[in-house]
């Protein structure tokens, strides 16, 4: 997009958006200031001496200020000189990798939530928000970032990250809010005003006011940002990076870690219906029809894990993050295809034969090798014939049993042995509410979510390809 | 106005034509005794007014009125009827006794209209607020739980179900009787079965119509096209491969790299498929690095094919390559040899150097 232009033609482009995108801001946070004024929630939040008080307002309006210098700055053809300085954005280039990042977001998601009374006051919370808008705009003067974020196909993903902080901030606020009702025995929020009303026009207007907005705004953004086209198919040419749909990334960042018949096939439909198994195996009947933390811990806990970390970030890292090769790329790094990046990668069976017990990897069996270690001459004709049919099976668990025996005992330990282990210590009392089959469900889809982190753990720390790798029958776990 | 529930303008109309039914049939002298039905003494038929003054259209209330209503069978258009609505209000109280009284006589009330109209306002009103005012029994709309309680507990009859009364199935009749001669033209087959049968035909043909035409759409999925490069191609001379060289020209039109490299310490010039183990995507040859890398998931492949990193679970897929009889090399795609399996042993799938 930027390919071809001179550096001075790339900062009278980033100009001519950043100027507008500043005063955007200074707009946002004046809009802010207003409301506060109007609506009488004015707090004083620095008392200067001689009895100067500034309210919350005030201090709105001064971001908003500087939001405004930064738009004249910005569009007055000085973009350049707002930007992040050259050494940390090579830091955080240096920094980042896949285990970086999935790590990251981890932590900063455990903080959110156990902080959640602190991060969701408005003033935190619109901070937050500011900053990240800055965030955004100062790294609109590097190229390479540019590059990424600016790219048409990638404009929803970013509108994504900021669309999914308001929204988890208003459930979360409300639900914080509920929860401390709830302690001083008051009932939620929202059975105070439980007035039904009518579908027309209370209902049926408002959406379709929705229904014109948001077409009016696609054929706006359609008119804006027109899809790119590439070069005509061809089966034998991939583009480089090649990527799913964005809604689909979090799936191609599992297929670097899985078989494609596991990550492409077992696991999303494991998704579907665990999500679908969800209202069977829900006994918790608090949080109906009102937001609520406290309540729900456990589902609210193992919900926005899945969602927000397994899901959404694999989106983000998968659009923004990952380069040509599928190699990671940090924010402010050149897209090289010939960036190296060597994953030497090992089958646990290798790791564990080879490495650790010094031998050669087992190999497999068939019948005729059985038949031959007795004495041929007692076996009659139709053994042969048998060997035909039974072979494969023979050999397929011969593989299993043999020579992938320590990946195939971790599994079944894995998914056989740590249910009843997490109904007797730490899920004790789901296994009593539950009963054993909704409580065996519940445990396997857990831990089928949970394998991916694992996965990714391992291949990360010990170049483990496959726990259980038998290509031959095209059995990788 | 103990009403149960709501009326449909059909039951509005139908209870108010029997209440004029019945005050028509009998003789009320309090009706007779009003003013109005002096002042409107003249024949005038029933459709001619429809104004707010009293007038003959308030037919209930005048003796001369009564023939010419009973003259039109006692029933009224819709019209009459809220125009005598009308003249009954106009009437005032005066009216009032002669209206309840034929209502509290008759054996079936159904006084709901009247009942309505005569605690309505005298003024005159349209149909709709008259419709409203009969149906009107309650608030309109939507209500809070708290409001649902407090009509339950003001109405707790509102509750109980309507009793539902089913009548009984009339007898069937004589002539519907099944007779025992139709039974045997039925069992025999007369000149309408013949008819009847002859839809099978129809039937038939469109169905073995249809059967045709399907095996004929059929054809549409195996055109006459060849859609594949053909399986077996000759790549060039064996000099043309020098050691340790990927030659990539062929992966655009033929999907295959043709290499000379070293395989477990053997010079060999074989052809690798380009397709990844993983997904089934194309890798590409990078010189620099010595390797054939994925695009979509990063899975990377040595010089001979083996997989190295990434999720690709298996070493990418020699073909088959022999020299032909003209010396060149020939390679066949048809023909698949699977490194897991040991079929690199075969000598089929390379040509030692």
């Amino acid at each position: 997009m930027t390919h071809g232009l001179t550096d001075a033609q790339f900062f009278e482009k980033v100009s001519s958006f950043l100027g507008p995108f500043y005063i955007a801001l200074a707009l946002m946070n004046g809009l802010a200031a207003l409301y506060l004024w109007r609506s009488g929630q004015l707090k004083t939040w620095l008392k200067l001496a001689k009895g100067i008080e500034i309210p919350n307002a005030i201090v709105w309006l001064a971001v908003a200020m500087g939001f405004a210098i930064l738009g004249a700055v910005a569009g007055g053809g000085m973009a350049e000189s707002l930007s992040l300085p050259e050494s940390f954005r090579e830091a955080i280039n240096k920094s980042t990798g896949p285990v970086i990042y999935s790590a990251g977001t981890t932590v900063i998601l455990i903080i959110l939530f156990f902080f959640r009374e602190f991060f969701v006051r408005p003033a935190v919370a619109w901070t937050i928000w500011n900053l990240m808008w800055l965030f955004l705009g100062l790294s609109m003067t590097d190229r390479d970032f540019f590059e990424i974020v600016a790219k048409p196909d990638n404009v929803p993903i970013v509108m994504l990250v900021f669309l999914l902080a308001f929204f988890t901030w208003l459930g979360t606020s409300q639900a914080v809010i509920n929860d401390r009702r709830k302690e001083n025995g008051e009932p939620p929020m929202e059975k105070l005003d439980n007035e039904k009303v009518l579908v027309w026009p209370d209902l049926v207007y408002p959406e379709l006011i929705c229904m014109i907005a948001l077409t009016a705004f696609l054929i706006f953004w359609a008119i804006a940002l027109p899809a790119p086209l590439e070069e005509a198919a061809s089966s034998v040419k991939t583009p480089n990076p090649s990527k799913a749909p964005w809604y689909f990334l979090g799936l191609q960042e599992m297929l670097v870690y899985y078989d494609p018949w596991m990550a492409g096939v077992v696991l999303p439909s494991l998704i579907v219906a665990g999500l679908m198994a969800i209202p069977y195996l829900d006994f918790n009947k608090a949080g109906n029809g009102y937001y609520t933390i406290k309540e729900r811990m456990f589902s609210y806990s193992i919900f926005q894990f899945g969602f927000l970390e397994m899901w959404i970030t694999l989106i983000v890292l998968g659009t923004l993050l990952r380069g040509p090769n599928w190699n990671f790329f940090g924010p402010y790094e050149h897209w090289d295809a010939h960036k190296v990046q060597a994953l030497n990668n090992v089958n646990l069976s290798e790791f564990f034969w080879e490495n650790m017990l010094g031998r050669s990897l087992p190999g497999t069996l068939a019948l005729a090798d059985i038949s031959a270690s007795l004495d041929p001459s007692n076996w009659p004709s139709w053994i042969a014939w048998l060997g035909g049919i039974a072979d494969p099976f023979l050999q397929f668990f011969s593989l299993l049993f043999g020579r992938e025996l320590p990946g195939t005992l971790l599994v079944l330990g894995y998914f056989i042995a740590l249910p009843p282990l997490m109904a007797l210590t730490v899920l004790r009392n789901f296994y009593k509410r539950m009963g054993f089959i909704r409580f065996m469900v519940m445990a396997n889809l857990l831990l089928f979510m949970g394998s991916l982190p694992i996965k990714m753990l391992l291949r990360w720390i010990f170049d483990l390809k496959y726990l259980i790798s038998i290509p031959e029958y095209f059995f990788n776990f | 106005m103990a009403e149960k529930k709501k009326m449909s303008v059909a039951d509005i109309l139908a209870a108010a034509r029997k209440t004029d039914g019945g005050s028509a049939a009998s003789e009320e002298p309090a009706q007779a005794e009003s003013a109005q039905a002096e002042s409107a003494a003249a024949p005038v038929e029933n459709e001619s007014a429809a104004d707010a003054s009293p007038k003959p259209t308030g037919t209930k209330s005048t003796g001369k009125a009564k023939p010419a209503k009973s003259a039109s069978g006692g029933r009224l258009s819709v019209a009459e009827m809220m125009a005598m609505a009308r003249g009954e209000k106009a009437g005032g109280t005066a009216e009032k006794p002669a209206t309840k009284k034929p209502a509290a006589g008759k054996p079936k009330p159904a006084a709901k209209k009247t009942a309505a109209a005569k605690a309505a306002p005298a003024e005159p009103r349209d149909t709709a607020s008259i419709l409203a005012a009969a149906r009107k029994s309650s608030k309109a709309g939507p209500m809070s739980k708290a409001e649902a309680a407090a009509k339950e507990k003001a109405d707790p009859k509102a509750k109980a179900k309507p009793k539902i009364i089913v009548p009984p199935m009339p007898s069937k009749p004589a002539y519907a009787m099944p007779t025992p001669a139709a039974a045997k033209s039925k069992s025999k087959g007369a000149g309408q079965e013949e008819r009847r049968d002859f839809l099978w035909v129809g039937f038939g043909a469109l169905a073995a119509v249809t059967g045709i035409w399907s095996l004929a759409s059929l054809k549409f999925l195996f055109p006459n096209v060849r859609r594949e490069p053909p399986s077996k191609f000759k790549v060039g001379f064996p000099d043309a491969f020098p050691a340790g060289q990927v030659q990539t020209k062929f992966k655009a039109q033929y999907g295959v790299w043709v290499a000379n490299a070293e395989y477990n310490g053997q010079a060999q010039i074989y052809a690798l498929k380009s397709v990844c183990t993983h997904l089934g995507c194309t890798p590409s040859w990078l010189d620099a690095e010595q390797k054939y890398k994925c695009p979509c998931h990063g899975s990377g492949f040595y010089k001979d094919g083996i997989n190295f990193e990434g999720p690709a679970p298996r070493p990418l897929e020699r073909c088959a390559i022999r020299i032909a009889d003209d010396g060149q090399i020939e390679v066949d795609k048809s023909r698949i040899f699977q490194e897991e399996m040991g079929q690199w042993e075969d000598p089929s799938c390379y040509i030692p150097v």
